[in-house]
């Protein structure tokens, strides 16, 4: 069984590895500091912190009604969560394109803010990807939190929201933040969705997934594996972030 | 005065209709129910942290149903007792008087004190995973006591300790009450906890309020069968009303056979002859009289010759069991150890009993 573990380690490490078989050439140091490549970081990451904030803001207090309070649809809720999960996210991404072509879509697009082709467009694809699981994530935190410490703070004088951040949030802030991190992750390496809605416009819209497909499209190996790295330097990143949130507190 | 009317509690399987309680302010008021009859819910809807279908609460003069839980005046003390992990000791105390934004250096004098008589100092620094269980109930009781609620309840306090903390935890909570004299509601499927703590004691079985009254009044006069039983009451016993003695005032009693006589001034509510009553003896009230002792005229209506079949040692006290020579009734009489070993008893010495008729109660 511990040999299964090692192959997996030795499959994905040799993979990584094999990267590095084309770094240090001429086109490599190039594609580095070429400005398309430091803009689909950029963008990237601007993109995924401000997709992973909105998932944040809508998604804790779903996160904390679904684990909190008994209602009418809660089900059905709980399972529209998974919906990002279990389509493909080139399906999430066309039916976004085919929302902007209806009367209410056109509208948004007219008198509010135009998503398609445009960075709006990217941050919404990425949001669509990562809400149900953020929330999911989130709830799951709040779970393992005893609602009675809620119920005892309120019988000392708090109110629900006094509660909520004075002892909710405190005994559920490393698991939260954990979703987060994780929630961001997914955000930052989200391909299809993304580029369905916002195209691949270097300098424009294109996204560090966007950018390595492109990259390889056109044969530009060592752009390909810059992005890549990158890539997973930010991946290996969030999943120690992860990791050092550690464990919560001993409960009662 | 704190008052529960007409509360209906309709949740999953549970259903509670109309129940009633009235506690006097500093009073120790126990619910005592068996295990699974829905305390814990009640204790809620009275906290306002579950919302019962009806029901009127009034703390003093004030209605406090439709009020959130935050404004009632009321601290709670779960049974898994709830101490916030992430906060320390002390924090954790002081936590429901800067909730309330309540002036802290009033509060002073009184937390000091409470933390005294919970002898608690050298925990204060502490977080609640580095306490023993004992220590958390002591934590858990001074925190909900800091903000001077109008009424705490505590659920099952005394429950999952280890016997010389429960002793220890009944002792700090009696010492509690006579300090500072809080309005307490307690739940409790523990009849012990109930005797030795309780002012007054509303027993609550099958949904159904059965008693209520002072410790006494429920311990040595229950009203039902039911209740003696739950109690864990001895020598219970079916019996039929065969007479009166007028001139003495008294009701004879069979039993299986063997007559016992009481006074009919015990009962109010007149228990008429040929009517099927249930007969309770209490076996700390069971005198075994010593061989050559002269018995007092009062003692010998109810004196019976028998035979000792068992003795067990409980530690602090023996338990005799004895029969009557006479059909063959069994009694378990309860002794104090120095009496006991004044007594010389054995199994299969043949010895008198006598019963004080006060000791005798009769339920119908």
């Amino acid at each position: 069984m511990i040999g299964a573990a090692i192959c997996i380690f030795v499959f994905y490490l040799g993979l990584i590895l094999s990267l590095f078989y084309f770094v240090g050439g001429k086109g490599f140091w190039e594609a580095l500091i070429n400005p398309y490549t430091l803009f689909s970081i950029r963008l990237s990451l601007i993109a995924a912190t401000i997709a992973t904030f909105f998932a944040v803001i809508i998604g804790l207090p779903s996160a904390y009604a679904l684990s909190r309070f008994e209602f009418m649809g809660k089900r059905i809720v709980d399972t529209f969560l998974e919906i990002p999960m279990i389509i493909s996210p080139i399906a999430l991404g066309a039916s976004f394109l085919v929302f902007f072509n209806t009367p209410l879509g056109e509208l948004i697009q007219r008198k509010g803010i135009l998503f398609v082709f445009e960075v709006p467009g990217i941050i919404l694809a990425q949001f669509a990807s990562i809400a149900g699981l953020a929330t999911r994530l989130m709830k799951a935190s709040l779970d393992e939190i005893s609602p009675r410490y809620e119920a005892v703070a309120r019988s000392l004088g708090s109110s629900s929201w006094q509660a909520f951040y004075r002892i909710t949030l405190p005994l559920s802030f490393k698991g939260l933040l954990a979703s987060v991190i994780l929630s961001w992750a997914k955000a930052f390496g989200e391909f299809g969705a993304t580029v369905t809605i916002a195209g691949a416009m270097p300098g424009k819209t294109e996204t560090m997934p966007i950018a390595i497909f492109t990259a390889l499209a056109s044969a530009n190996i060592e752009k390909a594996i810059v992005l890549i790295l990158i890539l997973v330097f930010f991946g290996l990143a969030t999943l120690y972030g992860v990791r050092m949130t550690g464990k919560g507190y001993r409960y009662d | 005065m704190i008052r529960v009317e007409g509360l209906t509690i309709l949740f999953e399987s549970f259903r509670l209709m109309d129940f009633h309680v009235e506690i006097e302010e500093g009073e120790f008021h126990f619910l005592l129910g068996p295990t699974g009859v829905g305390k814990t819910l009640i204790l809620e809807s009275i906290t306002g942290l579950h919302k019962p279908q009806k029901g009127m609460i009034w703390i003093g003069e004030k209605k406090v149903q439709d009020i959130p839980p935050e404004q009632r005046e009321i601290s709670y003390v779960p049974q898994d007792l709830t101490l916030f992990p992430h906060l320390k000791v002390k924090e954790n105390i002081l936590y429901g008087i800067k909730a309330k934004n309540l002036n802290l250096q009033a509060y002073e004098e009184y937390v000091q004190a409470l933390i005294q008589v919970m002898k608690i100092e050298h925990l204060l620094e502490r977080y609640p995973a580095n306490l023993s269980g004992g220590e958390k109930k002591r934590v858990a009781l001074l925190r909900a006591l800091a903000p001077r609620p109008k009424l705490l309840l505590l659920d099952e306090p005394l429950s999952g300790l280890d016997p010389s903390i429960k002793i220890e935890i009944q002792q700090l909570l009696k010492t509690l009450h006579a300090s500072f004299h809080p309005t307490v509601l307690c739940v409790t499927h523990d009849f012990e906890d109930a005797y030795l703590l309780g002012d007054k004691i509303t027993i609550f079985i099958d949904g159904k309020i059965e008693q209520v009254g002072k410790r006494d009044d429920i311990f040595l006069r229950p009203k039902s069968k039911k209740v003696a039983q739950f109690l864990g009451l001895k020598n219970l016993f079916r019996a039929k009303v065969l007479g009166r003695e007028e001139e003495l005032q008294r009701l004879i009693l069979n039993v299986n056979g063997l007559q016992f006589s009481i006074p009919e001034s015990l009962y109010p509510d007149q228990i008429g002859v040929g009517k099927e009553v249930d007969l309770f003896i209490r076996p700390e009230e069971v005198m075994i009289i010593r061989e050559g002792k002269s018995v007092k005229d009062s003692l010998k209506r109810n004196l019976f010759e028998g035979e000792i079949f068992d003795i067990t040692d409980r530690g602090r006290y023996h338990v005799v069991n004895f029969q009557t020579r006479v059909e063959k009734i069994p009694f378990e009489i309860s002794i104090p150890n120095y009496a006991f070993r004044n007594l010389g008893l054995s199994v299969g010495k043949v010895v008198k009993v006598a019963l004080r008729e006060e000791s005798l109660w009769v339920m119908w």
